[in-house]
């Protein structure tokens, strides 16, 4: 499993799963009646099976770039095109894992990565148990099958966040601060273990962060936005070797060379917001 | 009953809140049982032996057991109760098929909403007794006018409960559902539906409570039958230790059925059964 990422040349190349081409989303603000600009002229192109962070202080618009990539929200101008095709709505090409889990609490862990696939009317057949079973050993949850969300701790909910994401096996993956909510030690077990399934799945991952550490150990591009308006500041290839477990990679003089740098770029970025605020 | 001993936020973590929080649903029924115990043979003592209350005004529990002795065995008791309980039933059945489609739609369109949400508050907050006249005026003095007071006390709890239940499904699942593929039925179907249901059974216990109250007043007015007859001419003759044993009776049906909702909340809905971990 030792796959030397390399730096990726072409920056728009015509294979990207993901186009973003001068993306605008404006919002109608009530009462006042006056326009915020949540983010403005955003290009970015994705290669399949590339795993590309997106880091920026709160506020910066990086979930609703999201959104529109999942197809929950329209663009204001521009457009998203995914295998060359305009994003006009969600589409099971597409999955979202969400930071606060999302997850139906009246549905144990089985019914809960079902829903995956049963809002797509894919239950057709007999496999799709397996699929489900499959998935929740996937993610390492074998013998909850019958638990409530309630009952399984944070780190726990999201694995079953996460594997109600790939049972329909989607190209894209699409993770909105997925590990934001939880435990530090948690966070770290977790960060590992998405990028031994992605790495094994090959799956195209968007991955949503304000944690400078994450977006250097999992990305293989990060990019990042900026605040009022969001937009991209900077796109930077990480060029570390995989896996990256933290203990090794902590030393590598890369990593320390990226952190310091996102370090710089994202307290400027903190300090202009807070004083715009 | 256990829920009156449910540990609340506990707060200061005293002793006692931690040795009752911490006991088991047997313990928990053998301090309400002690508790009762208690209270009776208090109550006992200061009435029936020191007489330090005059027992014509407040039998004690001795009294009021034979008061109901000399109910059951006249036979008033038995067929007093089998008016009331058809009555309460009837008039349950009557609030349970108007309030719970009626909410959904409130919950669901927000016009019906804005169009019946305030005449069921005002009527909701009108005092039931108000309504005992003219229940009697369109209903005659049969079992009708209670059965009316019973359903218009009930059915606004489980109305508005309903009603508010669909409104405050989590936005984060209804999201999660969006992506998922789900169509505008399946999430009616499998997020809004399914995340009202405690909402209704809360509902369903006010209004067993307010139901039992409704049932009451329309019996103590005017009333030939019923077990709030029971206890007006009881009271009215100074007979009141057979006045406490029918109201005694009426308090136990009251709690008994809030009870048996609670029971058929945990058959239906065992996901808001609290976490065991």
């Amino acid at each position: 499993m030792t796959t030397t990422i390399e730096p990726a040349e072409d920056e728009a190349s015509v294979s990207s799963l993901i186009s973003v081409r001068d993306l605008t989303v404006s919002y109608d603000v009530a009462r006042t009646g006056k326009k915020l600009v949540a983010i403005e002229g955003v290009d970015l192109d994705v290669r399949e099976g590339e795993f590309v962070t997106v880091l920026g202080p709160s506020g910066c618009g990086k979930t609703t770039f999201m959104n529109v990539i999942a197809g929950l929200v329209k663009p204001t101008s521009g457009q998203v095109l995914v295998a060359g095709e305009p994003v006009t709505g969600p589409g099971p090409d597409r999955a979202v894992v969400f930071q606060d889990y999302a997850l139906l609490p009246w549905r144990t862990v089985f019914d809960n990565v079902k829903f995956g696939l049963e809002m797509q009317k894919a239950l057709k057949g007999s496999g799709w148990r397996d699929r489900v079973q499959e998935a929740i050993e996937l993610v390492g949850l074998s013998g909850f099958e019958h638990s409530y969300p309630r009952e399984l701790s944070g780190g726990m909910q999201q694995r079953v966040g996460l594997a109600r994401a790939i049972v329909a096996e989607p190209r894209i993956l699409l993770m909105d601060e997925p590990l934001g909510a939880v435990d530090a030690l948690t966070r770290e077990v977790m960060r590992a273990e998405i990028e031994k399934l992605i790495a094994a799945t090959g799956k195209t991952v968007l991955f949503i962060t304000h944690s400078i550490e994450e977006a250097i150990l999992l990305g293989d591009r990060i990019v990042v936005f900026k605040s009022h308006p969001g937009a991209i500041k900077e796109v930077i290839e990480t060029g570390l070797a995989r896996p990256r477990s933290e203990r090794s990679i902590q030393s590598d003089p890369r990593f320390l060379e990226l952190r310091d740098h996102l370090w710089d770029a994202l307290q400027g970025e903190a300090t202009a917001a807070a004083v715009s605020k | 009953m256990s829920t009156f001993l449910a540990s609340g936020p506990n707060l200061g973590r005293g002793g006692i809140g931690a040795w009752l929080a911490g006991l088991s649903a047997r313990g928990k029924a053998l301090v309400l049982a002690a508790e009762v115990v208690v209270m009776l043979v208090l109550w006992q003592l200061v009435v029936g032996v020191l007489g330090w209350i005059n027992p014509v005004f407040f039998p004690p529990p001795s009294a009021i057991w034979q008061g109901f002795l000399e109910l059951w065995s006249s036979g008033v008791l038995a067929t007093n109760a089998l008016v009331s309980l058809q009555a309460w039933l009837t008039g349950f059945a009557i609030a349970v098929a108007i309030g719970i489609p009626l909410g959904l739609l409130m919950g669901t369109s927000l016009p019906v909403d804005r169009v019946v949400g305030p005449i069921a508050w005002t009527i909701y907050a009108t005092p039931t007794i108000a309504y005992q006249p003219l229940a009697k005026a369109w209903f005659g003095f049969g079992i009708g006018p209670v059965i009316f007071l019973v359903a218009i006390s009930a059915v606004f709890p489980i109305l508005l409960n309903v009603a508010a239940g669909m409104r405050t499904t989590n936005p984060s699942i209804i999201r999660a559902g969006t992506v998922f593929g789900a169509s505008r039925f399946q999430l009616y179907r499998s997020v809004y539906l399914p995340s009202t249901v405690p909402f209704l059974f809360a509902g369903l216990r006010q209004a067993v409570v307010l139901a039992t109250i409704g049932m009451v007043v329309a019996e103590l007015t005017g009333s030939a039958q019923g077990m709030g007859a029971v206890i007006i001419r009881a009271a009215n003759t100074y007979q009141t230790d057979q006045a406490f044993a029918a109201i005694a009776l009426v308090v136990v049906w009251s709690v008994g059925m809030t009870q048996v909702v609670t029971l058929v909340e945990r058959w239906v809905a065992p996901w808001t059964r609290k976490a065991r971990r």
